[in-house]
């Protein structure tokens, strides 16, 4: 597995943490119950703009749900969510999707509409908000050269590989101009190579001052970025490094 | 605007996407309406079959050709006609006598014999109450109008057919109560499958709603595109059901007409007639029930 770290053109500038910290994410105490077991289990978290963290730890830990907590598709079983410094509690249900337009998720099994083309499947997430069609389409072009799918753009999911999937995926998550995007093992189902492709692209979307959220256990790639990395064992946070390594 | 043109365009793609859902939603549909027209036309044909049938019970009074003057008759039927309880009289003299004997459904041979030169059949005047069930009311009514002793007793034919025209009206009220009956509950298993086979197409589509949540998509814009579907299917099935009532009536209407001859019951021109009505009503059951079952069926997956 090593020398997949070598591929890929650019490698990681150092790390640049934002000059002044503005909280983005705050968790104060949070747990998440389902049945008598917990999910999550007292966690206190704070996020900053413009970070990258890393949320690792084996399949099961509580990653997913705690990222179900930030996008609202969840709530708390006790404690609080913050956001941009509204409480995700108080957020009322005709509120949610609006909230939902400022975060971007991007997932391990893509969640791309299988009958649309990669520029309608972006497309979609702006014309569900309503945005004029010109508008649109000056803003699907430009993602999806961010993400370098252009060329991609009248192919079906069916026709893409598995990288070029989580590419346009991200491409969706982004189009809105998100000040978040989460990512949930968005590596889990691609090979070495596109794993590598899609932490960079990450990587590079996080430059320009967006935070990543990434939860995975591909330690590799945790390991390459050198990033915050915040790890987690059943549903508590156990460690939370500045700058780390997977470590177990 | 622009967000209600793709709603629209949404629903409509939706519907010819998953065709074989939306066949089956769609015949379901039409099932039902049927159910509800055909019980509803023969509901009407039962109406109209009461109402004709009642409409025959009448008093009749036959006049002796040497008796009367038909003078004398009229001006007796004018008086029976001033009655509180007499709906109408109707003086049939013998030029009309013939050709209504002349249209029975009778054996040629026996018609026959009887000429304009020949013509043994009495004139006579069909005396009609205001209440079908009232017949000794109407027969006292015209006893008391009969102040010159016109009429003999045995000349007045009354309540012949009252009996069998008592069972038949109670035999049309009995059908009546049982398609009543039979109606509500097809309609309800109908409404029932409509219920599941637009939710199983909703079901079809779950990972689409998620996705339209993910990516902010408000509520109203989740459920617009099911909802535009759910007209669509009440639309073409109320289409489906009338073509289809208007030529099933067409088909059969010469037998019905010959088997129902003397009742004159054409459900052909039934349908026909009320046409309009039997749209709107299939157009208002058929998007209600659309709308009703996609909005009730979508709101589990619009939690927050």
């Amino acid at each position: 597995m090593e020398e997949v770290l070598q591929i890929g053109s650019s490698t990681p500038p150092p790390v640049q943490q934002p000059k002044v910290k503005v909280p983005l994410i705050e968790l104060r105490k949070v747990s998440k119950r389902y049945g008598g077991r917990f999910a999550v289990q007292d966690v206190s978290l704070v996020i900053y703009e413009g970070e990258f963290v890393c949320l690792v730890g084996q399949s099961g830990v509580g990653k997913t749900t705690l990222i179900k907590l930030l996008t609202k598709q969840e709530t708390p079983s006790s404690g609080q969510v913050y956001v941009a410094g509204r409480n995700l509690s108080e957020l009322r249900d005709s509120e949610v999707p609006y909230y939902r337009r400022k975060i971007g998720v991007v997932f391990q099994d893509f969640k791309l509409l299988p009958q649309k083309t990669v520029w309608e499947n972006t497309a979609f997430a702006l014309e569900v908000c309503g945005v004029k069609t010109a508008d649109i389409n000056r803003r699907v072009e430009k993602v999806l050269d961010l993400v370098n799918m252009g060329r991609r753009a009248g192919n079906f999911p069916s026709e893409l590989s598995g990288g070029e999937r989580q590419r346009s995926a991200i491409a969706r998550a982004l189009v809105h101009s998100p000040k978040i995007l989460i990512a949930d093992e968005p590596t889990g189902n691609l090979d070495p190579v596109n794993t590598w492709e899609i932490i960079e692209l990450l990587y590079r979307i996080n430059q320009k001052k967006t935070t990543v959220i990434l939860a995975t256990h591909n330690r590799q790639a945790v390991d390459r970025i050198q990033r915050r990395v915040i790890l987690m064992k059943s549903g508590k946070l156990i460690s939370d490094q500045k700058s780390g390594k997977y470590v177990i | 605007m622009e967000t209600l043109a793709r709603i629209i365009r949404l629903g409509y793609n939706n519907f010819w996407r998953n065709r074989w859902l939306t066949l089956g939603a769609t015949l379901l549909m039409t099932l039902t309406l049927t159910m509800i027209s055909v019980s509803l036309v023969l509901s009407l044909v039962v109406r109209d079959t009461a109402a004709t049938i009642r409409s025959k019970i009448d008093v009749e009074i036959y006049f002796r050709d040497d008796s009367v003057e038909d003078g004398r008759i009229l001006a007796l039927a004018k008086r029976i006609e001033a009655q509180p309880n007499i709906a109408q009289t109707n003086f049939i003299d013998k030029q009309e006598a013939l050709s209504i004997w002349g249209r029975l459904p009778i054996n040629e041979s026996i018609k026959k014999p009887i000429t304009t030169a020949y013509n043994p059949l009495p004139r006579s005047l069909q005396v009609k109450a205001k209440d079908p069930d009232d017949i000794q009311g109407a027969v006292n009514a015209i006893e008391q109008a009969d102040r010159e002793q016109l009429i003999c007793s045995e000349c007045v034919s009354y309540g012949k057919n009252k009996e069998a025209v008592d069972k038949l009206i109670s035999i049309t009220r009995i059908v009546q109560r049982t398609g009543i009956f039979l109606s509500i509950f097809f309609g309800v298993i109908a409404v029932f499958n409509v219920l599941n086979i637009i939710r199983i197409t909703i079901i079809a589509r779950a990972d689409e709603i998620e996705i339209m949540r993910y990516v902010g998509a408000s509520n109203a814009f989740i459920r617009g595109p099911f909802i535009i579907e759910g007209i669509l299917y009440g639309v073409l099935g109320t289409v489906i059901t009338t073509l289809f009532l208007v030529i099933i009536t067409k088909i059969v209407a010469p037998y019905t007409l010959a088997a129902f001859s003397v009742l004159g019951i054409d459900f052909y021109r039934l349908v026909v007639s009320n046409l309009g009505f039997l749209i709107s009503l299939q157009l208002i059951i058929g998007v209600v029930l659309g709308v009703v079952v996609s909005s009730v069926s979508i709101r589990r997956y619009l939690k927050a």
